[in-house]
């Protein structure tokens, strides 16, 4: 690195040490960008240029003498600084002073001028960002050897990746490209000794793109094509980068030999890269600030431009950024589910098991919770005035959760089935019981029953106690009557069957549903025994009498499970209608 | 140019001249020729400037690849502005003399401080070793 600082002194003289030079580097500044000129302006640079080249190259080479940055100075324009133009003197020291190579340093190599001669093809070449130097005029072999040995010496010393340098001659043109960095596009009218290293950077990412850069008037470095088909920019924001785009095209700026080590592909990749990190399907909760404020300048626009051209359909504000997601729908939200729908289920949601979903339990579960609520407000002691509205809300409330829970579609037997398969349901409809009316609890009681089998078998998590208490309260009320009719349930059997009720045998596995026979029974014997006239219809008693013997005989037969409670004059029931055996063989399995 | 207004992006900042600082404390100044989408940072012409009290020297260190999760801030210069009369530039063996002196200086003061916690039965957890717990 002390190379390079050789130069540097050298040339302090003349100019001051990089980085200060600020004078010099502001020229660099601006983006670097190859621009379009006006044509007048280049006009005037191409006459400039010429008498520059007459005077110099027109004449021997060596000839004029001097400081190299000289010509620069005579041409009127400022040196583009870097520190690698001083050292093309000190770098060929087999050179007497007076031999320096005029070469003309050029800074944007080609466009002045220089690029137009020669047609098309030659700016192509001289718009190469690599290109550090051109030099024109008759080409000796002394201004070859000695560009080759600065770039080579130079370019050893600056670059750290593997360089290339290709001389060649095209015509009255000589340039060379220095740097492992890839020419954004192949030259068609140079032959180049292709390293590997070069046919590598020439592919890929890296490869050269095609058309947009041929034409001259193409702005390199400030053009950039929209982020493509995968970002959608707010139609405000599209305008405003046309207009920047057309706005920064005209103004002329100076040329850093450097610069464009980023082509506009992999700038634009970048960018498109942020804005893919930037989609959302939320853009206004997530990118507030964006939305608003483009929101606020169209609005702004609109207002300005109402009054010109009337109403302008004002552009519809498009999601910017979301398009691919139109391909599937998203379940954001399945019902009656806890927390959020994971991402696979999302792109396939399964079919929901246990789907109350019409009925959703949780909303009915808040109504509930008030009913009570009204209950134990009612324990106080409340005016009688207020009483009476409470028990009118409690009972809507109620009616309104009956209703809920009883799904429209099925037959009148089986409308809670669905509440009552979900645990969920059974612990509503359990809390829910005591405030229903005698009626719809005897139904919903009955509705129990009928469908034992089916519970029993589909209670999974043995959440089916959790009714007992509710029914044992129920079955407490009911009159014989009904009883027996409830009862039936228990004893009916398949037509094609011959031992006994299925039922039964089942209920004899199931908690639950021997409790409930257990209670049911209880109730009938507790019926009998006491004085209250029992109204019975008719058949009521025979049926009674068979129901127990069955019952008794399946009791006695099966392994029973113990039961949730065991109520105590069930064997006083017993006693009445069966033998001393049967009851000794009941006695043992019930205990 | 800001390719998209309301938000930050180092495109505009390429082929500028910039200042940047390193979580280790190192002052580049350089061209900034590539980033990518880690704000990893490509330099060019870089020159590593050594700051001591009102002196500083600068250690050119050619092309810099910067990790961009070391960058602390990161500035664009103003060229066009005139550079600081406070500041005197001084060469490159001067300041590291001069950097090695303030270190020094650094150590002892430290040093000093360290023995005078430990008479008390103290002891403060360098920075550096914080993350091995």
């Amino acid at each position: 690195m002390t190379d390079s600082e050789q130069p540097e002194t050298e040339t302090a003289v003349s100019q001051p040490q990089w980085p200060e030079n600020g004078g010099q580097w502001s020229d660099e500044e601006g983006g670097a960008g190859m621009d379009e000129c006006g044509l007048a302006e280049m006009a005037e640079e191409d006459e400039e240029i010429d008498i520059y080249n007459n005077e110099t190259f027109g004449m021997e080479v060596g000839d004029t003498e001097g400081d190299p940055t000289n010509p620069l100075f005579k041409f009127g324009e400022k040196p583009p600084a870097p520190p690698a133009l001083p050292s093309l003197s000190p770098s060929s020291p087999s050179f007497s002073p007076r031999a320096r190579p005029q070469l003309r340093v050029q800074g944007p190599p080609g466009r002045r001028g220089r690029g137009q001669r020669g047609g098309q093809a030659m700016a192509q070449m001289f718009e190469d960002p690599a290109v550090v130097r051109t030099v024109e005029g008759r080409p000796s072999l002394q201004v070859i050897t000695t560009l080759a040995r600065s770039v080579v010496s130079k370019a050893c010393r600056e670059m750290l990746f593997s360089s290339y340098v290709g001389v060649s001659c095209n015509g009255d043109v000589l340039f060379t490209q220095v740097g492992g960095l890839p020419s954004p596009r192949p030259c068609p009218s140079t032959p180049q000794p292709l390293t590997p290293k070069m046919m590598q950077l020439r592919f890929g990412a890296n490869s050269p793109r095609p058309s947009p850069f041929y034409s001259p008037s193409s702005n390199r470095v400030q053009r950039f094509r929209f982020p493509g088909p995968v970002t959608q920019l707010h139609p405000q924001h599209r305008r405003l980068l046309s207009q920047r785009q057309q706005r920064s095209q005209r103004k002329p700026d100076s040329w850093d030999p450097y610069c464009n080590l980023m082509s506009a592909k992999e700038k634009e990749w970048i960018i498109r890269l942020q804005m893919i990190q930037l989609q959302s399907e939320n853009p206004h909760l997530d990118d507030y600030y964006y939305q608003e404020y483009y929101r606020r300048m169209e609005a702004k626009l609109a207002e300005e431009e109402l009054g010109m051209r009337g109403k302008r359909e004002p552009p519809k504000l498009t999601t910017p950024y979301v398009t691919k997601m139109d391909s599937y729908t998203p379940v954001v939200h399945i019902e009656g589910s806890l927390g959020q729908v994971a991402v696979s289920t999302c792109f396939s949601p399964r079919r929901a098991i246990n789907a109350v979903a019409a009925h959703c339990p949780h909303e009915l579960f808040m109504v509930l919770l008030e009913v009570e609520e009204g209950q134990r407000m009612k324990a106080q002691v409340l005016g009688e005035g207020e009483e009476k509205g409470l028990m009118e809300k409690t009972e809507i409330k109620v009616e309104y959760i009956y209703s809920q829970l009883q799904h429209p579609d099925l037959e009148a037997e089986e409308e809670f089935l669905p509440c009552l398969l979900v645990s969920k349901g059974k612990q509503l409809l359990a809390r829910l019981l005591p405030f229903l009316s005698h009626d719809a609890a005897l139904k919903v009681l009955s509705m129990v029953t009928s469908h034992l089998p089916v519970l029993m078998s589909r209670d999974a998590d043995e959440s089916l106690p959790v009714l007992y208490p509710s029914l044992r309260i129920v079955i407490g009320g009911m009159t014989f009557s009904q009883l027996i009719g409830v009862l039936k349930d228990f004893t009916t059997s398949l037509p094609d069957s011959s031992d006994g009720s299925v039922c039964l045998s089942l209920v004899c596995q199931s908690k639950f549903g021997l409790s409930l026979l257990y209670a049911l029974l209880s109730q009938g014997e507790r019926l009998l025994s006491s004085d209250v006239p029992l109204e019975p219809s008719i058949g009521d008693f025979e049926t009674w009498t068979d129901t127990v013997f069955l019952v008794a005989s399946q009791l006695s037969q099966s392994a029973l499970v113990e039961p949730l409670l065991l109520p105590s004059n069930l064997l006083t029931l017993f006693c009445r209608y069966l033998d001393k055996r049967t009851i000794h063989q009941l006695k043992s399995n019930m205990e | 140019m800001n390719y998209m207004p309301g938000t930050a992006s180092l495109i505009d900042d390429i082929d500028k001249k910039h200042l940047v600082l390193l979580r280790d404390g190192r002052t580049l100044i350089g061209f900034l020729r590539s980033i990518d989408q880690f704000a990893n940072l490509v330099f060019h012409q870089t020159v590593e400037r050594i700051h001591v009290g009102k002196k500083f020297g600068d250690i050119p260190r050619g092309i810099f690849i910067v990790r961009g999760e070391n960058v602390v801030l990161l500035g664009e210069i103003d060229v066009d502005k005139l550079c600081d009369n406070v500041l005197q530039q001084v060469s490159i063996e001067e300041i590291l003399e001069e950097q090695r002196l303030q270190q020094q200086a650094k150590q002892k003061t430290e040093k000093a401080k360290v023995t005078a916690l430990k008479d008390r039965g103290l002891s403060i957890p360098k920075a550096d070793n914080l993350d091995e717990y």
